[in-house]
């Protein structure tokens, strides 16, 4: 356990002082005055044919080197489903698609020749809601949808169904059937959020010795590689991904969009070319959270033992499948999560539609799916008169308990939690004072969430300074993985003190396959590999050291800086005299090491079109909210918050209480105001910092956390991811405890003040959803 | 147009369109990229220098209203090696810092207010911070920061910015 102690601690920030300086440079900080300006021409139509698309005047605009348009790019990319060309091929499918690119010497030349592209759009009929979209007679969004390339198999496909995936345990029909239950039926409603990173999406590409370079602002150096190398049809080693510092990323770049237009300008004019969104084009065109139709029924016995439970969760993916098509999968794990249940089947769909695709963005279908099923799970304590916390307690998933697709759960985690959060309660006290009048409702809900395990790869180097450099393709996107989780885990293996781990900014050519920093996943995957790497430089480290000291390898230990013998400080001798020794006799220290999901398997037939069967490591938090409603305004003020949250092990608790914080007032967004609405002819209505309500520091308060440690967890010394989940269950808090106060049902988010006000006075129509069949087998396509 | 102005001690001559953002001109023409251009209408901060001592938002700022004027960016805070800035000292020490993007903003924002507002409470605190916007952090560490920096400072008897009182 000494690697853990000299791994634990609260090590600041090494990035902190030249952020705070301006000395940091972004992406987008990185423009230099011989790059050429790339500008879209995008779609003012939200669906179309085009008729005719000419570029030919544009060429002779002044400055002008180059336009591009889908020919010239013409494979196609997804996540699942190939469905989604750089630059529109034949037809538009949102408003804002990009049809064509020009580059030119300067920004304003490439604007002004946008003037001189010659297009001709046959409008067409736009599909812009999933109830829409799931008429039997409903215009395909695809209308080749059958010839696309499936990437990945086992999905099922119709029209407008870009992909849907099922779970199914227990004979679900009997359960409703019983005599001695209940059946409780709710519906829910959720909007789109926008992530607003401060870098907007922006890359600089450039041609070098036959291959592409994309410098950019990404999470997913290697999706980016991946996807270019498929819409320029060349191989993917032809690319490569180098990541700066990102400002801020939520998830929105956690999949290509507009950086391998950089690479075909440059291969078309050889010089260097930025393409960077304005504020207005990132929002208006933003990979938003999805917004979401739920319906979900259970069948409950007056014990509280929940029999049954069914639920139909649509997906709004926009125009191309995009991310939806794998969170599908996520249903079966949030909406299926939480609870003890006798008998369930869970149907979850992405649907085409033509409005701006949405994406990934921080705990992706877990945020309005604990929303629904904590909404859900108050509405069956009231219909049978259970007290919600007690029922909580009861039914939580503990130990041996099965999850929707059969996995078997390990160790009682919520029970202990929902423990913890009364005595964090206890020990903070409550602010019912606060309300001063106004409606006040606590709520304190549950949630499931998991670490997106999947593929990293790490080399270490040794130096013989006594540095090590750690080389992955991890980003820092502010999560402060890459400056404190790894290098205090790469120094805690190797006896140094983290300022000596170097850790190399990725780059696709010198490290190996990553599948990015989200998830959850950069400490666990990332961490493990780098873990990996370390064993096979303490190997070599250790042999060599025993050859001079003339001891046995398994009798040294790393530490301060030295091979020191076990039990005797100060023994030994110094790494670097030990790196120098074996620079001459075995060559340069070096280690490399890989890490993969162990795929936890499903119960068989359990799981149908799911990329992930059962999650490796699963993660649970508690959130308690306290609100005060004003009756006569509809606004809700938060009170008071406070997280439980499931960390397996905490390795710089300073670090894990920032990303709470900030998770957590992103959800207050996400609950109370962030709302993304459509115009009448398909565009995102809040492509601005004044139309789009971003959370302020006034609407903020301290949340007050506990980090629940020693839940099993097959990450490296038992960490968990700690940055994704703490968004998971606030609009679940907020929305039960603004319910409590109201004492009226809330079946949407966000909770507006016109919309509370609506509620208070019964003016807000639920949610129906004639598009979702009554029996739940005839919204699967079987 | 000549507009001519200080930038960060030095002087420094602008010929061109006067309505020109003075954001674009700093980042563009002068490189000095520590300002960030993120809403560029006036909602977010991240863009915020000192004209003649006062923070404003350079993207609301038409060069040719600051001839003649002092024009503080981020960096020049504090240039090379130069320590720090007390707020920047306590924004390192919170470990307030995330993305970043932001902070340059804050820092020039909250650099005005606790020079002139040495007494500042938290609800003031947070009520100067309505015009810096923050993606990441959730505010709370930095209002934290920025609180535990008046304090020193008056356990010192100094102004914020090394001006004894």
């Amino acid at each position: 356990m000494s690697e853990l102690s000299a791994t634990v601690m609260n090590l600041p920030r090494r990035d902190a002082q030249d952020k705070l300086r301006g000395r940091t440079k972004y992406t987008n900080d990185r423009i230099r005055p011989d790059m050429l300006h790339a500008v879209l021409l995008r779609s003012t139509v939200p669906a179309g044919r085009i008729r005719k698309l000419d570029v030919s005047a544009a060429l002779r605009c002044p400055g002008v080197r180059a336009v591009a348009t889908g020919a010239d790019a013409p494979g196609l990319y997804g996540i699942g489903i190939a469905d989604h060309p750089l630059l529109a091929i034949d037809t538009i499918r949102y408003h804002g698609e990009p049809i064509a690119v020009i580059a030119a010497e300067t920004e304003e030349q490439a604007r002004a020749a946008l003037a001189a592209i010659m297009l001709e759009v046959e409008p067409l009929a736009p599909v812009f809601t999933m109830a829409e979209a799931l008429q039997p007679a409903a215009r395909l969004v695809h209308e080749g949808w059958r010839g696309y390339e499936v990437i990945t198999e086992g999905g099922a496909r119709a029209g407008n169904i870009a992909w849907e995936a099922k779970s199914s345990r227990g004979d679900v029909d009997a359960a409703f059937a019983r005599p001695d239950i209940r059946i409780v039926e709710s519906s829910f409603t959720v909007g789109r959020q926008s992530h607003v990173p401060f870098e907007p999406r922006v890359a600089i590409g450039s041609w070098e010795d036959g291959r592409a370079h994309i410098q950019t602002s990404t999470q997913v150096p290697w999706t980016v590689r991946n996807v270019t190398g498929r819409v320029m049809q060349l191989s993917p080693g032809r690319v490569r991904v180098t990541v700066p510092p990102v400002g801020g990323g939520f998830g929105l770049k956690f999949d290509a969009s507009i950086e391998p237009i950089t690479a075909l300008l440059a291969r078309m004019t050889g010089r260097t070319v930025v393409l960077e969104n304005t504020r207005q084009e990132e929002m208006a065109t933003c990979l938003c959270r999805e917004n979401a139709e739920i319906r979900i029924r259970s069948a409950v016995t007056a014990e509280g033992y929940i029999a049954g439970r069914e639920a139909v969760v649509l997906m709004d993916c926009g125009a191309y499948g995009g991310e939806q098509v794998f969170l599908t999968t996520m249903t079966a794990h949030t909406l299926g999560g939480n609870y003890r249940v006798g008998a369930t089947r869970l149907v979850s769909r992405a649907v085409y539609t033509n409005t701006p695709p949405n994406g990934a963005f921080r705990a992706c279908n877990g945020v309005y799916n604990t929303f629904a099923l904590e909404r859900h799970t108050d509405e069956i304590c009231g219909a049978l008169g259970f007290d919600p916390m007690e029922f909580r307690k009861k039914n939580v998933l503990g130990d041996g308990d099965l999850g929707a697709t059969g996995q078997v759960f390990e160790a009682d985690v919520l029970g202990p939690m929902l423990d913890r959060m009364e005595a964090l309660r206890a020990s903070t006290g409550t602010s019912e004072a606060k309300a001063d009048g106004r409606l006040y409702g606590i709520a304190t809900t549950v949630g499931t969430w998991f670490v997106f395990v999947g593929p990293s790869a790490a080399t270490v180097n040794l130096n013989a300074d006594g540095s090590a450099t750690l080389v992955t393709s991890g980003v820092e996107i502010g999560s402060g993985t890459m400056v404190q989780s790894l290098p205090q885990m790469v120094a805690g293996q190797l006896g140094l003190a983290p300022d000596q781990v170097i850790v190399r900014e990725a780059d696709t050519d010198a490290a190996g396959l990553d599948v990015g920093v989200g998830g959850g996943r950069t400490t666990v995957s990332i961490g493990a590999a780098s873990i990996a790497a370390c064993a096979e430089v303490r190997e070599k480290l250790l042999r060599t050291a025993g050859e001079m000291l003339q001891t046995r390898p398994e009798d040294l230990v790393l530490r301060d800086g030295r091979v020191e013998i076990t039990g005797r400080p100060g023994s030994g001798m110094s790494i670097p005299a030990v790196v120098a020794h074996a620079q001459a006799t075995i060559g340069p220290i070096t280690g490399s090491g890989a890490f993969t999901a162990r795929n936890t398997p499903a119960m068989s037939g359990c799981a149908m079109g799911h990329f992930i069967d059962a999650l490796d490591i699963p993660v649970f938090v508690v959130h308690e909210a306290e609100v005060a409603v004003d009756p006569d305004t509809g606004h809700v003020e938060v009170l008071a918050y406070r997280v439980v949250q499931d960390v397996g092990r905490a390795l710089n608790p300073r670090a894990i209480l920032g990303q709470i914080q900030g998770g957590v007032v992103q959800g207050l967004g996400y609950a109370l105001h962030e709302e993304v609405t459509l115009t009448a002819d398909g565009r995102i209505a809040q492509d601005d910092f004044e139309t789009y309500r971003l959370p302020l520091v006034q609407d903020v308060v301290p949340v007050a956390a506990d980090l629940y440690e020693g839940a099993p967890s097959m990450g490296p010394l038992g960490t968990k991811g700690a940055g994704e989940v703490p968004i998971l269950a606030v609009g679940a808090a907020i929305g039960c405890a603004v319910a409590r106060a109201i004492g009226k049902p809330v079946q949407q988010l966000p909770l507006t003040p016109p919309r509370v006000l609506r509620l208070l006075h019964e003016r807000e129509p639920p949610p129906e959803f004639p598009h979702i069949a009554p029996g739940w087998a005839a919204n699967t396509l079987g | 147009m000549t507009v001519t102005f200080q930038l960060n001690g030095e002087d420094c001559r602008f010929d061109g369109d006067p309505m020109t953002p003075l954001v674009d001109i700093l980042r563009q023409e002068r490189f000095l990229t520590g300002t960030k251009a993120v809403c560029r209408e006036g909602f977010c901060g991240a863009c915020t220098v000192h004209v003649d001592d006062e923070a404003v938002p350079s993207c609301l700022k038409p060069v040719g209203l600051v001839h003649g004027c002092a024009v503080t960016t981020i960096e020049g805070m504090s240039s090379g090696n130069q320590a720090l800035h007390p707020l920047q000292v306590n924004f390192e020490a919170a470990d307030a810092v995330q993305c970043g993007m932001c902070f340059p903003g804050m820092v020039m924002s909250l650099s005005a207010f606790v020079r002139d507002n040495p007494h500042a409470s938290r609800p003031e605190i947070k009520a100067a911070m309505v015009g810096n916007i923050c993606r990441c952090t959730g505010y709370e560490r930095i209002v934290d920061a920025v609180a535990e920096c008046l304090d020193q400072a008056r356990k010192a008897g100094q102004l914020v910015g090394g001006i004894h009182v």
